[in-house]
């Protein structure tokens, strides 16, 4: 049978991110039987279109950088009739950026960049904290994984790319490992600082902002 | 803005998805072109109420008028309202997010009486005074409820502006006509309710009075405001042709039913004489298979469920079931949709029927049997004998099921603890008759559930003059079926046995309800019908409080001559019928159906025409 193994980039932002992941993956079925396109279905007892998410999206989170795989039957359709019979039929917030043929595996992927506002009566002494933050020998934190609470430093994972002082909060965007191997939460470096810090803040809309590989590049 | 402030809080609470709305098939529409804005509300939490069929059918009835707009709303869980509560978030709408104070009608779907202490909640939540007297005399925030139990409203007359009787489709946008009139001519709410109450299918019940005998029964009732004497319920003549959405809002969490439902049939044929919603929704009306498949294929297209459920009190009463399902399973299995068909009975359960429900469904089977012994399901008018019982449960097992479920009921009128060791026996039989078949499934283990729910006498009923058994009989009876249960492969459930009591008392109540559901509100009692919530003797202080003595509405005996709390209510089934069922009930002697005979319930003469040719 014809397949084409297809990559969709999307996103999702205002309402859409308190659509769970769990209750992302009912959605994407619906997405799909809405939208009529020959998707490729599973061949089990209990066929279902079959598409899958190269990382999960924490609830509460916005993106513009969502990856998804699924395949197509059909080889008379262009990626953009694709793209746009999904975004006909999505639900507010969520929308297909492009679809493009699979290029890397989804091992590639190494990292994740988030961007997030950390709002602050006081920017100036926060910025100086979170250099100084940084600037630790190493940034112990408690992880909760599938066998239990264990104790991993931060330091070494944490890439700051940006941390700006914009007048009412400081501006940060981090890379932090993601993928296969390794997850990190932005909130893990957030609770942290927010641990040490004498400055108190609130975390305004996180996003993610990339999904990278080894060196850098965008996945796709 | 409202939206913000929800916002900041959502992450904190579970399953946030359910109070910001967005899902795809809402409506949103522009409130400065609206006239009448309407919130319905779903007196439970969005995982449940937004299962519920008429608020999708109502939802959509509405929103197909351009110039009104119907919102959904739902009672918050408890984490939530907490913080709502703290924040002065109030109670509002998913579509528009605002608060539902603003509306012009706040209506209510009261679907079972564990609810009525969240109206108040909810209400109380919106900042809308809960009792109708207190609120303004200007035309705004008119509080309205419909569902099955208004069928008997007056536990919750002193909460409402008006109840909307029997079917909403057509009821619900006369109601809104009248009242975007009236707005226009400014007039206030009384006027309001004066001409709401000359519409069939309107009860407003502060027009209606009630003095009481000193045994506590009804004296008399005194109707003002040239309100009718009795208030007809509505329903919808052409059941065919009756208006079905196209579209549902499609929920992100998951919730209870998720799924598409299509309703096939509305009323009963059965006439089984505890069931409350065989009788208020007579008569019977079908849908023709041509609409269910039109409708079942456009709902799936639409919303990209894969799922479909057939939605009715006996989908196999369907005088055109088998044409019905070849049609729809052509569909559903080439669109890989599944099937499911709720309400199966047992005797009309055929192999080819079987043939075609085990292509849809792997799950196992239910069977409402509701009485122990032959005798006791003759009074119940359960026409189901124990041969078919069995003959069914053999073609089940001989089809690879290995699992069946029952359901009983307990407490029913003249029961015997015979009747409950039936119960027992009736399992155990089945069970041994599955090991007695050759070609049983093999490698499974047998599984006999029994679920035992505790009769609750409900108004418009045969039964309704019955008293439930006391707490300690139904408990005693709980303990002996337990002790009957000889095998292992029969799992026993029942439910608890002070729940059954306030649904009763609140099935049965009188106005004089309405100060304990109050009190009991007020001492914190919400969610009644979730047991982690119910608090059972915080409603026992509230009716000591009140000086009510729930035994009178539960457990006495009601003369075929008392004037009912519900007798000013038209249903279309006549008192008569239901007194000459209760006297054939005792003398254990059954009543068909409605296709073989008409048994007289008087529905047809209300309704103006046959329920069915005889030849």
């Amino acid at each position: 049978m014809f397949l084409l193994r297809l990559r969709a980039v999307f996103g999702k932002s205002g309402r859409a991110r308190y659509i769970s992941h769990l209750d992302l993956n009912r959605c994407m079925l619906r997405i799909f039987r809405r939208s009529k396109l020959p998707v490729w279905y599973t061949e089990g007892f209990n066929p279902h279109p079959y598409y899958s998410f190269a990382l999960a999206l924490s609830l509460g989170f916005e993106s513009d950088c969502e990856i998804m795989d699924f395949n197509i039957t059909d080889d008379n359709m262009s990626m953009e009739e694709i793209r746009d019979r999904l975004n006909a039929v999505m639900p507010e917030g969520m929308k297909i950026i492009s679809v493009a043929p699979q290029n890397r595996k989804i091992t590639a992927i190494t990292k994740a960049e988030y961007r997030f506002s950390l709002v602050s009566e006081n920017t100036h002494s926060l910025k100086s904290e979170i250099v100084r933050f940084m600037e630790q020998p190493e940034i112990l934190i408690e992880k909760r994984t599938k066998k239990g609470v264990k104790t991993v430093d931060l330091k070494p994972d944490i890439e700051i790319v940006k941390c700006v002082d914009s007048g009412n909060s400081v501006d940060i965007t981090l890379r932090l490992p993601a993928g296969t191997q390794t997850n990190y939460n932005p909130v893990l470096f957030i609770d942290a600082l927010k641990n040490t810090s004498e400055i108190s803040f609130e975390t305004a809309g996180i996003r993610r902002s990339g999904i990278l590989c080894e060196n850098n590049e965008k996945f796709s | 803005m409202l939206k913000d402030k929800i916002e900041k809080y959502l992450l904190e609470v579970q399953k946030p998805s359910r109070y910001i709305g967005g899902e795809v098939g809402s409506i949103t529409k522009n409130k400065q072109e609206t006239d009448v804005r309407f919130a319905f509300c779903f007196p439970d939490t969005y995982d449940i109420g937004m299962s519920h069929i008429g608020m999708k059918i109502l939802y959509s009835v509405i929103n197909e008028r351009e110039n009104y707009w119907c919102e959904r709303c739902f009672a918050p869980s408890p984490d939530f309202e907490e913080i709502m509560r703290k924040n002065d978030i109030p109670l509002y709408a998913l579509e528009s997010l605002d608060p539902i104070r603003e509306f012009d009608f706040i209506g209510f779907t009261m679907q079972y009486e564990l609810s009525y202490t969240n109206v108040l909640n909810m209400l109380d939540l919106a900042g809308i005074p809960v009792f109708a007297e207190d609120r303004t005399d200007e035309l705004t925030q008119i509080v309205v409820a419909g569902g099955p139990c208004v069928c008997n409203p007056e536990p919750l007359a002193d909460f409402f502006d008006l109840f909307i009787l029997g079917e909403g489709e057509e009821v619900n946008l006369e109601l809104m006509d009248l009242y975007h009139e009236m707005k226009q001519q400014g007039v206030g709410r009384i006027d309001f309710l004066r001409r709401a109450a000359q519409i069939e299918g309107i009860y407003v019940p502060r027009f209606y009075k009630f003095d009481y005998k000193e045994d506590g029964t009804i004296d008399k009732m005194t109707v003002t405001g040239n309100a009718p004497q009795k208030v007809r319920k509505r329903i919808i003549a052409d059941f065919d042709k009756v208006y079905y959405p196209e579209n549902f809002v499609v929920p992100f969490t998951e919730i209870v039913h998720d799924r598409v439902s299509v309703e096939v049939l509305r009323g009963c044929i059965r006439g089984c004489r505890f069931c409350q919603a065989g009788f208020i929704y007579r008569p019977f009306r079908e849908k023709t298979p041509d609409t269910i498949y039109k409708e079942t294929k456009c709902l799936c297209e639409n919303t990209g469920y894969d799922e479909v459920s057939l939605a009715s009190l006996s989908t196999s009463d369907h005088s055109q079931i088998d044409g019905m399902l070849t049609k729809l399973i052509d569909y559903t299995e080439k669109e890989r949709v599944n099937l499911s068909l709720p309400s199966l009975r047992v005797d009309n359960f055929s192999e080819s029927l079987l043939e075609k429900i085990k292509k849809v469904r792997k799950s196992g089977l239910t069977f409402a049997a509701e009485g122990g012994t032959q005798r006791l399901r003759d009074v119940i008018n359960k026409n189901v004998s124990e041969e078919e019982i069995m003959s069914t449960c053999k073609i089940a097992f001989e089809g690879g099921y290995s699992s069946v479920k029952l359901y009983f009921m307990m407490g029913l009128p003249t029961e015997t603890d015979e009747d409950i060791i039936g119960i027992a026996g009736l399992a155990q039989r089945i069970l041994d008759l599955f090991y007695s078949i050759e070609n049983r499934p093999k490698g499974k283990s047998p599984q006999i559930s029994v679920s035992c729910a505790t009769f609750v006498p409900k108004p418009f009923t045969p039964f309704q003059f019955e008293p439930q058994d006391t707490r300690e009989e139904i408990e005693r009876k709980q303990k002996l079926l337990l002790d009957s249960v000889k095998s292992k492969k029969i799992r026993v459930s029942y439910h608890d046995s002070d729940v059954s009591l306030l649904e009763a008392v609140l099935a049965k109540g009188d106005r004089r309800l309405c100060k304990v559901i109050y009190t009991a509100w007020k001492k914190g009692c919400k969610f009644d019908s979730w047991s982690e919530y119910y608090k059972f003797d915080l409603w026992l202080e509230a009716f000591e409080e009140c000086g009510i003595d729930p035994s009178f509405y539960a457990n006495r005996r009601i003369g075929y001559n008392e004037i009912l709390p519900w007798e000013h209510l038209d249903y279309f089934v006549s008192k008569e019928f239901f007194i000459r069922e209760n006297k054939t009930a005792h003398k254990s002697v059954t009543t068909p159906n409605c296709r073989i005979r008409c048994s007289g319930c008087g529905v047809n003469k209300s309704a103006g025409r046959e329920c069915f040719c005889y030849d």
